[in-house]
């Protein structure tokens, strides 16, 4: 099959990028083969673990589930653009406190979905953040530290 | 794959008439045909990106129905407070789908022409009487839910035709949605189902149930329903009329007769929780 060519121009951490990629293309690789931002990873491949989650126009997503010509014309935010140079985020600093971090794959994706939630509630219940991470897998199973930095990320002073 | 993201309705239509006797594929939100393109089914050679049509997006009510559009994502169905009125077994289902980074992606007409026996969306849709409406070239033609979908996997679409909006009447009923599955959140139903019922000064009456992963599509529990509505306090002995209505199969996730049991454990549990509530 011949591979079919896309110009496409998307916004990542802010930065306008115009690239030509096949169209089949998934999000999740383009950005990490094509821009090098590995900080998201991919594990299952099929939407159930949630490693790879971005933001894409505000909202969290799989990555591995999208195409990345679908995203032409958006905005999207990986786990590069949470922190700046300087600063990191104060869930971040919640996730050290609480040590929920063990072989830290999931965790770009933990970070993204719990950004998300302390967007829209920033002191969440224990179940409204369980319920929040039904996409994110952990298989270090160590749920209980990630879910307390969420929950205690704006609780706690995290300076 | 070549693809195509069309501006308009009418670039749409223009497209597909143009793309007519090729494969084409329809992508809403993907979280259907991509895990399958992954599992091996090959690449569609031509793929139409529908999400920019914003007509096809969100809820409103329009005279004596509540209509929405396609593209509504599973979770801006489960924040929606017309919704949470007018339809709760299909705000509730919306509830349990998936993880909230699916339910971004996923729309209720992904859903619905998905036609899975076990989409959490469709019982909710089959006990409200819901309609589709369907924008081809000619027009826009209107169905009934239970006969757009005809088998798992099909549904009368025919090449050329968008599913557009889904209407649902204005009837004051009630209504719930119950799932089970291996899991609480990213499962599959075992079985699902939806209650409707009309609330009076005596209580709940006139129950429809319909119930999913029971059958190659979603089914009314007619043969039950008649006889509870006669005589509601009689309910556990009809109980095995649901069998009349149901044809279960064993797949991985649960044997035919697990389902013919666990059906009936739950649809008299959750009509007694109903039938049992305090008058308001």
């Amino acid at each position: 099959m011949t591979t079919e060519l896309f110009d496409l121009e998307v916004s990542v951490n802010g930065e306008t990028i115009q690239k030509q990629i096949p169209t089949h293309l998934m999000l999740v690789d383009f950005l990490r083969d094509v821009l090098d931002l590995t900080g998201t990873k991919e594990v299952c491949g099929e939407g159930e673990c949630g490693a790879c989650t971005v933001f894409l126009d505000g909202l969290t997503v799989d990555s591995c589930l999208i195409f990345a010509v679908e995203t032409h014309g958006s905005q999207i935010a990986t786990i590069e653009g949470i922190a700046d140079d300087e600063t990191i985020s104060r869930l971040q600093q919640a996730f050290i406190d609480h040590h929920s971090v063990q072989c830290g794959y999931c965790i770009p994706g933990m970070i993204l979905s719990g950004e998300h939630i302390l967007k829209e509630n920033p002191y969440p219940s224990q179940s409204e953040v369980i319920s929040a991470f039904a996409g994110n897998i952990c298989r270090c199973t160590g749920y209980h530290k990630i879910l307390d930095a969420v929950e205690y990320a704006h609780r706690e002073d995290h300076s | 794959m070549k693809y195509y993201c069309p501006a308009t309705n009418s670039e749409l239509l223009d497209l597909t008439t143009h793309l007519q006797g090729d494969e084409y594929s329809i992508l809403a939100g993907g979280t259907d045909i991509v895990p399958r393109i992954k599992m091996g089914k090959p690449l569609p050679q031509h793929v139409i990106d529908i999400k920019k049509l914003i007509d096809l997006d969100g809820v409103q009510i329009s005279g004596t129905e509540v209509s929405i559009g396609a593209l509504t994502s599973v979770e801006d169905i489960r924040n929606n407070e017309i919704l949470k009125r007018h339809l709760a077994s299909l705000t509730q289902a919306a509830e349990q789908f998936a993880g909230v980074q699916i339910r971004h992606r996923a729309t209720i007409g992904g859903n619905i022409c998905n036609a899975s026996p076990a989409g959490d969306l469709l019982p909710g849709l089959y006990a409200a009487d819901a309609e589709v409406s369907i924008l081809s070239k000619d027009g826009i033609r209107r169905q009934s839910i239970r006969e757009f979908i005809l088998a798992p996997e099909k549904t009368t679409l025919k090449p050329g035709e968008l599913l557009y909006n889904i209407h649902l009447p204005i009837t004051g009923r009630n209504s719930m949605f119950y799932k089970l599955g291996l899991r609480q959140s990213m499962a599959i139903s075992v079985v699902n189902l939806a209650i409707s019922w009309e609330s009076s000064s005596t209580g709940a009456i006139h129950f429809s149930l319909t119930s999913g992963s029971v059958a190659p599509t979603v089914v009314y529990l007619k043969h039950f329903a008649d006889a509870v509505n006669s005589s509601p306090r009689d309910l556990d002995t009809f109980l095995p009329l649901i069998d009349k209505d149901i044809s279960p199969i064993t797949d991985i996730r649960a044997t035919s007769d697990y389902r013919r049991q666990v059906l009936k454990n739950i649809v008299r549990h959750e009509l007694k929780t109903i039938l049992e509530a305090p008058v308001v």
